[in-house]
């Protein structure tokens, strides 16, 4: 399977050339003029915004009557609605992660320049990841987002759980970038091939329960386990969550996840769809666990953060319920809820980064309180994203979780929903205790907020995100079905 | 003949690299990873991958593992003992011999032999072009990804500015 | 088969021979040229003109006390001189010494050489760490920073030989070097690949630990480096190694630069040992005549100088290519 370069295939990374060399504008800028920071916080804005008008040009001609998706560069990256629905998802939640971050770096102190640059970079592995049409193009695409984040984690030298949270999460990455590789050439081993499509076909000639074949598939499975943090693959995350700076995290939580997700669904959809009676078994199991221990460990926590990361973990359990349900409505349930939580989380780490002051770290449950009566704003900001972290009407949230058990039930797993649903109830505890120490407790003296216009805007953003998808979802439930056509079967 | 080298290269790999899971200390396993390296080296070349081989050794002994030394002789000292063998030995030892165990069997009930083995051919050149047509992608988001590393290892390492 | 094996064992049996012999009057050679340069006249009581000195010394060392320090690590101890002494012989089995003496042609001769050339530094580094010595932790902590940085610029430097001719194969890097232009220059790499040359031959004086880069064993600041605590055999490995490696190097750059036994009128083999004797003569004379790199500047001037001027040298070479073709 030898290719040849046609250079008339980089007008379809257009997106991906732009902000490649946006981040090395940064890079450069922040050596040349270490004093210019507001350049640079616009250079990285001007990026993030540019690659989404050149994503947008490009998705036009998909989203046309008779657009085809195609492959560039020898089946290494597709152009599809999959992939752009997925780019988009990760440009806003940079986008968003920056405007948390312009004021709040330099109070952290970390160096500018550097951050944004391994920022986009990060985000140029993950858009590799939604576009990877071949094991080898996804690999590296994750593992470019993987080192870039560990990078991101370990930004606050002289904290000892910044430390932590980088090295951990690098000793688990790797491991499990380990384990997703011996999965890979596996595979490899097994049909000769590393294009999606092609090891497609040649596993649909071979005998389905050949041990080999479980063997790569387990071995995925755990792998991408560790990466979409799914239990017992989690144990890292609440430490990571919480040791990492917050807009790290937030850019962890949606970002990250999103593009694990992606991933995944290429590899096991695209890859492994004649076995996907055995992987269903495999993620059924998964997911249950996941939903279950990450909404039971949540209520647990004092550390909003922690909190935050086990909720994370619920959620990964309810994404994967669309997975297993593995029908069209399933997937685009999937696509759609990647879409929403995005925003309210992203939501709910701004409120964090809100109330981090000089004084302040803001990360405790406690550190919320009183903000109903002295700030009725940022609290009403702060519990729209907890009900829709619920999952209530008229929120996005509910949305979301409405499309994934209703995919459940469509597709008969009756068993998968109602432990979804039970989970859901178990959750409305630890999201309302904060809402309670919002309303109910005083508040201590001197309480105040950050002043950052951006983190507003952020905040603005997140809201009307949270808000616009819960009141009228519609079109985004047509773009997410748009975008999974095609994927499947 | 290739039979014989290969079963005496694998053995000296596994064991050297059982080695370096075992000596307490922590220089001696390094030593002992060179050689496994370099082990695995050999049977790259047993498979006709002679570029492969004399790249595994140039980076991975001539590159990883010097920079590996380099730290911990910064770091620790000669009489530096780890206790490899502690109490989660067991269970590790439990957990690594499963896997290993159906690892076996699935290679062995599901992987079949493809036959004679091709005619060697020159590797290098192939593995040329195939870089610079097919996986030139991937090749060139390599060069971002330690561009990346690299930015991100200065940062973590360099003196605070007071 | 067996006549195979038999001449393979005679060729490696004859270089092996050539190459200890030829270290051990390398090191009389460079106190007879480091005399004369410095107006002295350099050892001249043994036999006519000194000429037995280097048996006498040989003798010298392995009659003395072998000692291994007390709180040494005593495999390691013992095991590193070695490391350092094997790389330095085996780099020999691809050198071309002539049209058909060659141990055996490898098509990716040069990477053998440089991963077999990487190895050497462990005998360095691992001598430095199992004496248990400040002085030779120090020393092999710098020779290990240093000959990594300069195995960079090293490996750099040789690509756009590489590029000019499309193999790997040391055999085919010489045969590619026949013939002349304008019937008047030799058709050397060196004359082309100029910076490349320069580039080699800084660098490969730092790998091979040679004054001014001669860093590891300092013996102003460091007694004698990495190898303070060594006596007897054991230090004359690491002296045999260090001028064996010299004798590679210098055989190395003959076949990359110097159209390795191309020549007229004289024997290739001739042709080839005049060659390498040449830059052994400058390895001495550079010795000689220039003084040590601070640590810092030695540092600065691999990664500021040689790392981009190796790469720029890459993208010219990779230029000239496409538009001459």
């Amino acid at each position: 399977m030898t290719g040849t370069f046609n250079p008339a295939d980089v007008l379809h990374i257009l997106p991906e050339v732009f902000l490649t060399v946006v981040a090395l504008g940064i890079l450069v800028l922040s050596f040349a003029a270490p004093s210019r920071r507001k350049w640079i916080e616009i250079l990285a804005v001007v990026g993030v915004g540019g690659t989404a008008i050149l994503l947008v040009q490009a998705a036009v001609p998909l989203f046309r009557p008779g657009g085809e998706p195609y492959a560039v560069f020898s089946g290494m990256y597709l152009v599809d609605k999959f992939a752009i629905f997925f780019k988009v998802v990760f440009l806003v939640a940079t986008l968003l992660v920056i405007l948390m971050s312009i004021d709040y770096l330099p109070l952290i102190g970390v160096p500018v320049g550097e951050f944004y640059a391994i920022l986009l970079f990060s985000t140029l592995g993950m858009m590799f990841m939604a576009s990877g049409g071949n094991l080898l193009s996804l690999y590296i695409g994750l593992e470019t987002m993987s080192i870039c984040i560990y990078i991101l984690c370990g930004f606050l030298k002289q904290d000892q759980k910044s430390n932590e949270a980088a090295l951990k999460y690098l000793l688990m990455g790797a491991f499990s970038s380990g384990v997703i590789l011996y999965g890979i050439s596996l595979l490899y081993g097994l049909t000769g091939a590393l294009d999606l499509k092609e090891v497609a076909a040649s596993i649909a000639t071979m005998d389905l329960s050949n041990p080999a074949l479980l063997l790569a598939m387990v071995m995925l499975t755990a792998g991408f386990g560790f990466k979409i943090a799914a239990v017992p693959f989690h144990m890292y995350v609440p430490d990571v969550y919480e040791g990492a700076p917050t807009a790290v995290t937030a850019f962890l939580a949606i970002a990250s996840e999103a593009a694990a997700v992606a991933a995944l669904l290429r590899v096991f959809l695209g890859a492994m769809p004649h076995i996907q009676v055995d992987w269903t078994m495999l993620f059924w199991i998964l997911s249950v666990l996941t939903m279950t221990i990450g909404n039971i460990v949540a209520m647990a926590q004092r550390n909003i953060k922690r909190m935050l990361a086990y909720s994370g973990i619920a959620h990964i359990g309810y994404v994967l319920i669309g997975f297993v349900a593995g029908t069209e409505l399933g997937i685009s349930a999937v696509l759609l809820y990647v879409l929403v939580y995005a925003f309210m989380t992203a939501g709910a780490f701004a409120m964090v980064i809100l109330l981090h002051t000089e004084t302040v770290k803001g990360d405790l449950i406690e550190d919320f309180a009183g903000l109903g009566q002295v700030k009725p704003i940022a609290a009403a900001a702060m519990l729209v994203f907890l009900l829709s972290l619920t999952g209530i009407p008229p929120t996005a949230g509910f949305v979301g979780k409405f499309y994934i058990f209703g995919a459940a039930i469509h597709a008969k797993f009756y068993w998968l929903a109602l432990i979804a649903v039970i989970n859901t109830a178990i959750s409305l505890f630890y999201y309302m205790r904060v809402a309670m120490v919002m309303y109910m407790q005083e508040a201590p003296t001197g309480l105040v907020l950050s002043s950052s216009r951006p983190l507003y805007l952020a905040l603005g953003f997140a809201v009307l995100g949270t808000m616009v998808i819960g009141i009228y979802p519609g079109p985004f439930l047509e773009l997410a079905r748009a975008s999974v056509f095609g994927l499947l079967p | 003949m290739q039979a014989v080298f290969f079963f005496v290269v694998a053995a000296f790999t596994v064991a050297t690299a059982l080695l370096v899971v075992t000596r307490p200390n922590i220089v001696h396993s390094a030593v002992a990873l060179i050689f496994s390296f370099c082990g695995v080296a050999g049977i790259y070349v047993l498979l006709d991958a002679e570029f492969l081989g004399a790249v595994q050794v140039l980076i991975y002994v001539g590159g990883i593992t010097i920079l590996l030394l380099f730290a911990i002789m910064l770091t620790t000292r000669i009489a530096t003992r780890v206790d490899v063998f502690n109490e989660q030995m067991g269970l590790s030892a439990l957990i690594a011999g499963g896997i290993t165990a159906i690892l076996v069997y699935a290679s062995l009930t599901g992987i079949q032999i493809a036959g004679e083995a091709p005619a060697p051919v020159e590797t290098t050149p192939a593995l040329g072009r195939l870089l610079m047509t097919t996986h030139v992608l991937p090749f060139e988001l390599i060069s971002i990804l330690l561009l990346a590393a690299m930015v991100g290892a200065i940062i973590l390492a360099r003196r605070e500015k007071e | 088969m067996m006549g195979f094996l038999l001449a393979a064992v005679f060729k490696i049996a004859l270089v092996m021979g050539l190459v200890l012999l030829a270290v051990a009057y390398l090191t009389l050679l460079e106190r007879k040229v480091i005399g004369d340069i410095q107006v002295r006249f350099g050892p001249s009581r043994v036999g006519p003109f000194g000429l037995l000195q280097p048996i006498a010394d040989g003798i010298k060392l392995l009659f003395k006390e072998d000692i291994v320090p007390t709180n040494a690590d005593r495999f390691i101890f013992i095991f590193a001189p070695a490391v350092s002494f094997i790389p330095a012989l085996i780099v020999f089995a691809v050198i071309p010494f002539g049209p058909s003496f060659v141990i055996t042609d490898i098509n990716v001769g040069l990477l053998y050489v440089f991963a077999v050339g990487s190895l050497g530094v462990y005998g360095i580094v691992l001598a430095g760490w199992a004496s248990n010595s400040k002085y030779s932790l120090l020393g092999g902590l710098r020779s290990a920073a240093q000959m990594v940085s300069y195995e960079l610029s090293l490996g750099l430097s040789v690509l756009g030989v590489v590029m000019m001719t499309g193999s790997l194969s040391l055999v085919d890097i010489v045969e590619a070097q026949g013939g002349n232009w304008y019937g008047i220059f030799p058709k050397w790499n060196v004359i082309p690949q100029f910076l490349g040359f320069v580039i080699f031959m800084i660098s490969s004086n730092a790998e091979l630990n040679r004054a001014p880069f001669d860093l590891p064993e300092a013996e102003t600041e460091l007694v004698a480096g990495f190898h303070t605590e060594y006596s007897s055999m054991k230090f004359a490995m690491f002296f045999l190694a260090e001028y064996a490696n010299m004798i590679a190097v210098s055989a190395l750059a003959t076949t990359l630069f110097l159209g390795g036994w191309q020549g007229p009128l004289l024997p290739p083999v001739v042709w080839f040992l005049l060659k390498v004797f040449g830059f052994i003569f400058l390895f001495i004379w550079v010795r000689a005549t220039l003084p040590r790199f601070r640590y810092d500047q030695l540092m600065g001037f691999g990664w500021k100088v040689l790392l981009p001027l190796a790469l720029a040298n890459v993208m010219f070479t990779a230029a000239a290519i496409l538009i001459l073709a």
